[in-house]
């Protein structure tokens, strides 16, 4: 990715000395190396700044584009920058792509030690977030617009007379990784008499803290190595989806998810869970449990496991688990036998039953293998206590000045009336928020941070990795950094960039083996990051008598569980419409939040998808759409938090507006509803969870726009034909049949499709573009379609054309699910475009709008399209998007996100995947510029670069030393439709489950694979053998 | 033309003489239109006005003013052009056919089938147009030289091949239409008193002079142009059959797709004959010309398609389950069983079952209950167009990718908007062209013939007033 010519450079080279405006242009060492060129440059150059500054703000560290080129520099050119993702506590890698001076697309930095190259959906759409109109550009006073200079005055003023009476200031922030930014807030606080600092999560993991207080005595976020782990064992924990830092587990969990022919290894993935998260549908045995009965089971294992150790440990006063305990002892059997090497995850936020998850780990020698508690992640530091204490000294009206940054505080907690009142008693309320939202608009000042994109800002994700994040573009707006505005108020008038260069002096250098700080800064700015020492926390050794099982209380008739989603974590992202747009990768609903049921439970309630049901927990109402969700814990209502976003309304006319359109958000209504009202605050945390609810079923709808209406590979039972009950569409096999035969599991094939009747009629020379998706470790995290929607200029059409299924991605998730209720398998398969080299939408287009190039793509002639569609009824796969409207941007402000690479379509053509093609001409040119052949890797697309899972694999399959060449060769390649003959160019690696053949729920589909495998292999003996014997025990199943 | 046998019943009734043929056939064209056209006029105007503002919208919007998606791509659009493609088709197979065939009684139809067919096939060839994204391109659909280094276009898309087809059909149904005309322009040309009037007929008519030598070569000419044209009925619909045959989807996959379309068209294009037939009969007063033997004997045409359409239906399933391909079996399964199966099995009700009644002769001679069963077909048949496409596109390969299709109001608008056109031509051509062939008509009315016979007899022909053809002869009109 860094090579040469998009080498990242920060663009505010330091030059404190020099004159204002040219930092960015002339490189620091060549500042004393006047020659007569250099020296007319710059004395023109200081001529304009100086014209220049005479009428605009002066400003230290603008961050301009090049005014004048440095050699090898064309205008329009991609230059990539590294940076992270501070906005997240899990703190990616990034390389920002820079045109002209505008961040265009995140990519993954595949040098991160964390993320390792992987991104997820959500900082994938952050240009659109920087590009977003609605952002404050000013600061407020009183909801109005005000100055800077009057603001702070005010603001500087109260708390002036708060530092004199001695009361009480808070700030509140979600986690804050940054040493830069927890040192400003502290410097600011220690003004006071009585200030604190409090971290407000909106999934918090306060437990984990507090039961690693109780069990090591030190209040640490373990980091989870979980490339160590041979079994995995989550309870609850979306750890691919949302749970601390899903972009690094995903990464992690794929290293021992590939089995290879010599080696066919994988690890052991079981998952208890209610709701189904995306980890659930990931796992090799998923498990339906309510989180309130996590905790019984937890005891259970426990017990079994130290019985293992040699321990009996007391169970008769626990409660029966509800998992059949032959599940559960083979399950503590494999745990027991990978011991050191295996990982129990859990995200009770129940102190309790996390104390009991540590004691486990200890048990299975966990610690210090798969768990690190002395370099500990640092990506949740969330305390709930803290965060309650401060809802009571609020309501006593104890605070004095309420600093809030990046949280929308009164939204994300319960009780928002009790709560505002108490807030409008507080002398100085200060948002710090990039919008106007529902805190913003309650306090007296919104002093609003720049976007990620244009700030200045450290980050420490784990501790010992401290990574940077660089300004890309000049603020949009008139706003001004955080760590700029804690910096004032503690009576320092320094800029963020300064700020920073001396904190990271101060506080990062020592840490660093470096000497000269300049080099070691202009190294960490090119570089995003760098590993440093860190000091451990003070950790006890495992106190055994902190664990006690204690009998879990009864469960109630229902559980309710909150929850975000993938493509949502957090409320400040409701206003990215890429994110509200993007289908959640179970449920496949965009635009919406629902109460997502079980089918045995919708249908006591007597109702469907789309019938408002009404949640009410705690006094707290919440009215929602159902939707009946295959999987589901029959106890378990489960609800996303961040929605109901105060100004999301914004949306409704996001669509195309016409005759029968339908608003993409009702009349007074907003993109869903908060779930956080229904937040139980009981037992001193911030619990997600609550038995305490009730549900009914109301007369209202309101319809779910869903990306695909049929969920399953089974046909519908009363229409199936006969042996075509089941469409394979994504294979899958057991790793049991995967090590008797690695091509286990293979489609029956009727057909030899290796013959051509013209063979020689193009051949195939030069590239050959080709990608392959390993299913078995594609999670359907979503990344790879909000990267392919912003490189490709992909329009967002609103709810209603969703709903009408015609949303424009060029790439989706499939998503089926199969098997029983207790025992589903989901399957995600990426579907775009397949490059058919006998493509059935190129021989219909009467006007050869759609062709196919010398090296194997599929092209679409946007100029040459007049929209008869045929092609798109033509292609097996439905990947053709057709711009039915012209898709209106809400402003000209969003157009600076579009890719100018890539052209805007008009209404009536059609367009697809194109394989990122503007990628591969610009590899070629930059090969054929540099005199160089073209590499493996020169090349990625968008979808492929950032992909968590490094499940796609793209390049040329004439070049015998590519990656996509050698998979080509894999035994569990395969395509999807392939027996029909279109030769795609994109072919799937099968998905294999590390479960035993006879394992039950597997549906006998995997059997009946197996089974049809071997008719094609006559020769394989063993297999029929196998055959036979699986007849006999399966002739009662449904599949046979 | 040829001799006919007095035996054979006549095929005009009401003791006609020329002069009176003449007379009737050109009454509606001259005076002041009846209410009853004018009703029918402004309803067909209105409902023509109704779809210029629907396309107009849709044009102006986009196409996702319709209810097509991601999966469904084609919906009413190739539905409405399929159907009336397929009416076009009787006019072609009335005029050019049954002339080669020597079916007499065609003459009492042929003229307003032939309009019909030329307004169907206008009517169809807006819907291709329309249904484009992009339509103020949609000259680039023809292979014109150009510079844009010279893009040719797609000979492999059936598409294209429709492009031909249309216009091919298109331009030969109107020559032979127009052909037919010419003695009927000179008829009523030497009616018509000096005046504007008179000059436009003058000039349509082409010089006709009525001497043996025109009628010689113009009788050449149309023979000729019915060959020509025969091939054409069979070819179009075989055409239009291949947009769906070539593809890959299962449910349009299958190689029975061109008799089976070519046996719909004509099945339909009937059934809309016998609609309009009915309708012009009793509204332009020609009960004489249109006798109800004309409608029996196309009923007995219309059934003997309806039986091969059925049979069509039933091959299809036949070779889906025989064929064994899953995909396939599960379109059929799917088409008589599945969301949308009350459109099949509408289908099937108006086209299979519903004209079996028409094997009773007592149903055949009845002609409101024809008139109903005509409507039936003509519902029937836009529905199996709809089953074809509609059916097959919504669930097919990934099921993943399964969607359901609702019209909307601009879509239905614009089907209106079709009939509207349709009927609006119709009506305005009623009121400026001879609705029925003048010249073929005297001819197939026997008044030559039956005044030689009156002559031997020694009998002055104005007195006569009985019937000299027996009225119990066989009514069997066949070869």
């Amino acid at each position: 990715m860094i090579n040469e010519a998009n080498k990242p450079e920060s663009l505010h080279h330091a030059n404190e000395s020099g004159p204002p405006m040219d930092n960015a242009i002339i490189p620091e060492k060549d500042l004393f190396q006047l020659n007569r060129r250099r020296f007319l440059e710059a004395a023109g150059f200081t001529f304009s700044a100086v014209a220049l500054s005479g009428c605009t703000r002066p400003d230290p560290e603008l961050a301009l584009p090049f005014a004048e080129l440095p050699e090898g520099i064309r205008p329009g050119q991609k230059l990539t920058y590294a940076s992270s993702c501070v906005d997240f506590p899990s703190g990616c890698g990034l390389l920002v792509s820079v045109r002209d001076g505008r961040p265009l697309k995140m990519e993954g930095m595949p040098e991160h030690p964390l993320s390792k190259g992987g991104l997820n959906a959500v900082a994938q759409a952050l240009p659109l977030g920087l590009y977003d109109s609605h952002r404050l550009k000013n600061p407020l006073r009183l909801g109005k617009k005000s100055e800077w200079k009057d603001v702070d005055e005010a603001i500087l003023k109260t708390l002036s007379s708060v530092k004199d009476s001695g009361d009480a200031v808070r700030v509140v922030t979600p986690t804050v990784t940054g040493p830069t930014l927890k040192e400003a807030i502290d410097t600011f606080l220690k003004q006071f008499k009585d200030g604190s600092h409090i971290t407000l999560d909106t999934v918090s993991h306060s437990a984990i803290l507090d039961a690693h207080e109780k069990t090591h005595g030190a209040r640490v976020l373990p980091h989870y190595l979980l490339s160590g782990a041979k079994v995995i064992v989550s309870f609850g924990a979306d750890f691919l989806g949302t749970w601390i830092s899903p972009v690094e587990f995903t990464a992690d969990w794929r290293t021992n998810r590939v089995p290879i022919e010599d080696d066919p290894q994988m690890s052991y993935h079981a998952h208890f869970e209610g709701r189904v998260s995306l980890t659930g549908g990931k796992a090799d045995r998923r498990y339906r449990l309510a989180p309130d009965e996590f905790g019984t089971v937890l005891n259970h294992l426990y017990a079994m496991l130290s019985e293992k150790a040699g321990k009996k440990v007391e169970t008769a006063k626990l409660r029966k688990s509800p998992i059949a305990e032959a599940d559960l002892t083979s399950l503590a059997e494999r745990l027991w036998d990978a011991r050191g090497e295996s990982i129990l995850l859990c995200d009770s936020q129940d102190v309790a039953v996390q104390v009991v998850v540590n004691a486990i780990n200890h048990l299975l020698d966990n610690y210090g293998k798969t768990l690190d508690i002395t370099k500990p992640s640092l990506q949740a530091q969330g305390n709930d206590r803290e965060v309650l204490k401060l809802i009571d000294e609020l309501k006593a009206g104890k605070i004095a000045a309420l600093f809030v940054a990046g949280t929308d505080l009164t939204h994300n907690l319960p009780e928002h009336g009790k709560l505002a009142e108490a807030i409008s008693k507080v002398r100085l309320v200060v948002s710090l928020n990039e919008r106007n939202d529902d805190f913003s608009s309650i306090a007296h000042f919104v002093c609003p941070d720049h976007h990620l994109l244009e700030s200045w800002l450290d980050a420490e994700p784990v501790s010992g990795l401290v990574s940077l994040s660089q300004p890309l573009l000049q603020p949009l707006g008139n706003t001004r950094s955080i760590l700029e505005s804690f910096a004032l108020w503690s009576g320092n008038k320094s800029s963020a960039y300064e700020i920073l260069r001396t904190s990271w002096e101060k506080n990062i250098l020592p840490r660093s083996k470096s000497k000269s700080f300049r080099k070691f800064w202009d190294q960490s700015v090119h570089d995003g990051f760098i590993e440093a020492s860190s000091v451990a926390p003070k950790v006890s050794e495992f106190k055994t008598e902190a664990v006690a099982l204690s009998p879990q209380a009864k469960p109630d008739e229902y559980c309710l569980s909150l929850y975000t989603k993938v493509g949502l974590t957090d409320s400040r992202h409701a206003h990215n419409p890429w994110l509200q747009e993007l289908p959640d990768p179970i449920t496949k609903v965009t635009w919406d939040n629902y109460v997502s049921l079980s089918p045995t439970t919708a249908e006591k309630l007597g109702v469907s998808d789309g019938d408002v049901v009404s949640v009410e927990a705690g006094g707290s109402n919440v009215e929602l759409p159902a939707l009946v969700q295959r999987g589901q814990h029959d106890r378990v209502i489960s609800i996303a938090l961040a929605y109901g976003v105060k100004g999301t309304d914004r949306f409704a006319k996001i669509g195309p507006q016409w005759l029968e359109s339908r608003l993409t958000v009702a009349e007074g209504e907003l993109v869903g509803k908060n779930a956080a009202p229904l937040i139980s605050t009981a037992n001193g945390s911030l619990s997600l969870t609550r038995d305490d609810v009730a549900i009914a079923k109301t007369d209202k709808r309101h319809e779910l726009a869903k990306t695909q209406e049929y969920h399953s590979m089974e046909l519908p039972k009363n229409i199936a034909p006969y042996g075509g009950e089941y469409r394979d569409v994504v294979e899958s096999t057991t790793l049991a049949a995967y090590k008797d035969d690695p091509e286990a599991g293979m489609h029956e094939k009727h057909f030899d499709t290796s013959v051509q009747l013209w063979p020689d009629d193009h051949p195939k020379k030069g590239h050959q573009w080709g990608m392959s998706i390993d299913l078995n470790v594609c999670t359907g995290c979503s990344a790879c379609v909000v990267a392919c929607q912003s490189e490709n200029n992909v329009p967002v059409v609103g709810k209603d054309e969703v709903y009408r299924q015609r949303e424009m991605h060029w790439m989706r998730i499939d998503r089926y699910i199969d098997g029983e209720d207790d025992d589903i398998q989901v399957s995600h398969q990426p579907m775009m475009c397949q490059h058919c080299d006998n493509a059935p939408c190129e021989t219909v287009c009467p006007v050869l709008a759609t062709t196919h190039s010398s090296e194997g793509l599929n092209e679409q002639v946007y100029n040459r399209c007049v929209g008869t569609r045929y092609c798109a009824n033509n292609c097996p796969y439905k990947v053709r998007r057709f711009n039915w409207f012209n898709y209106s941007h809400e402003d000209s402000l969003v157009n600076l996100a579009l890719n100018p690479d890539v052209t805007v379509r008009a209404r009536g053509v059609m367009e697809k995947c194109s394989m990122c093609v503007q990628r591969i001409e610009e590899g070629k040119i930059d090969a054929k510029r540099r005199g160089v052949e073209l590499t493996d890797g020169d090349i990625q697309t968008a979808c492929q670069q950032s992909c968590p899972a490094k499940a796609i694999t793209f390049g040329d399959m004439n070049d015998s030393k590519s990656e996509i060449h050698t998979t080509l060769d894999n035994p569990r390649k395969y395509g999807v439709l392939e027996e029909f003959n279109f030769r795609q160019g994109v072919s799937y690696l099968r998905v294999v489950r590390n479960r035993e053949e006879g394992d039950s729920g597997e549906g006998g589909h995997s059997n009946h694979d197996a089974h049809k495998h071997s008719e094609v292999t006559p020769s394989n003996s063993n297999n029929i053998v196998n055959l036979d014997e699986k007849r006999t025990s399966e002739t009662g199943g449904k599949h046979v | 033309m040829s001799e006919t046998s007095p035996l054979r019943p006549a095929l005009v009734t009401g003791d006609k003489s020329l002069g009176d043929i003449t007379n009737d056939i050109s009454a509606p064209m001259a005076g002041t239109p009846s209410p009853l056209w004018w009703a029918a006029f402004l309803i067909a105007f209105s409902a023509l006005v109704l779809g210029v503002v629907a396309v107009t919208y849709q044009i102006a919007t986009g196409i996702g003013t319709w209810g097509l998606n991601k999966t469904v791509g084609w919906a009413f659009d190739i539905t409405n052009f399929v159907f009336w493609v397929g009416i076009g088709h009787a006019g072609t197979l009335i005029s050019a056919v049954l002339f080669l065939f020597r079916q007499k009684w065609r003459t009492a139809v042929n003229r307003s089938a032939e309009a019909m067919t030329l307004f169907a096939v206008m009517c169809a060839g807006l819907f291709p147009l329309i249904h484009m994204g992009r339509p103020w391109l949609a000259f680039w659909m023809l292979p014109y030289p150009n510079e844009r280094g010279s893009l040719w276009v797609n000979f492999k898309s059936p598409l294209l091949w429709d492009v031909f087809a249309i216009s091919t059909y298109l331009s030969v149904s109107a020559v032979f239409w127009y052909i037919g005309l010419i003695p009927d322009f000179a008829t009523i040309r030497d009616k018509t008193k000096p005046g504007l009037r008179k000059t436009i007929f003058s000039i349509l008519a082409f010089g006709w002079d009525g001497s043996a030598r025109t009628w010689l070569r113009y009788e050449t000419v149309y023979l000729l142009l019915a060959g020509l044209a025969t091939p054409l009925v069979f070819s179009v619909h075989s055409i239009v059959s291949m947009d769906f045959a070539t593809a890959v989807l299962p449910g349009w996959h299958t190689t029975i797709f061109p008799p089976y379309f070519v046996a719909g068209a004509i099945f339909s294009g009937l059934a809309m004959v016998l609609t309009l037939m009915l309708i012009a009969r009793k509204t332009m007063r020609l009960e004489d010309y249109i006798t109800v033997k004309h409608v029996e004997r196309m009923c007995l045409l219309m059934l003997s398609m309806g039986c091969i359409v059925g049979l069509a239906y039933g091959t299809e399933f036949f070779i889906a389950a025989y064929g064994g391909n899953a995909y396939e079996q599960f379109v059929f399964m799917n088409r008589a069983l599945g969301p949308m199966n009350w459109a099949y099995w509408t289908m099937v009700t108006c086209n299979v079952l519903i004209p079996q009644v028409l094997w009773f002769k007592s149903v055949r001679t009845s002609l409101p209950l024809v008139f109903v069963i005509t409507i039936f077909v003509n519902i029937g048949m836009w529905f199996e167009r709809f089953v074809i496409i509609v059916t097959s596109l919504h669930r097919d390969f990934l099921p993943s990718s399964w969607a359901h299709y609702i019209p909307s109001l601009v879509e239905i608008a614009t089907l209106i908007g079709s009939f509207g056109l349709f009927f609006t031509l119709f009506l305005l051509f009623c009121r400026i062209a001879p609705a029925i062939a003048i010249a073929e008509v005297k001819d197939a009315a026997n008044v030559k013939k039956r005044e030689i016979l009156l002559e031997a007899r020694n009998e002055p022909p104005q007195i006569i007033d009985t019937d000299p053809i027996p009225a119990n002869v066989d009514p069997s009109m066949g070869c």
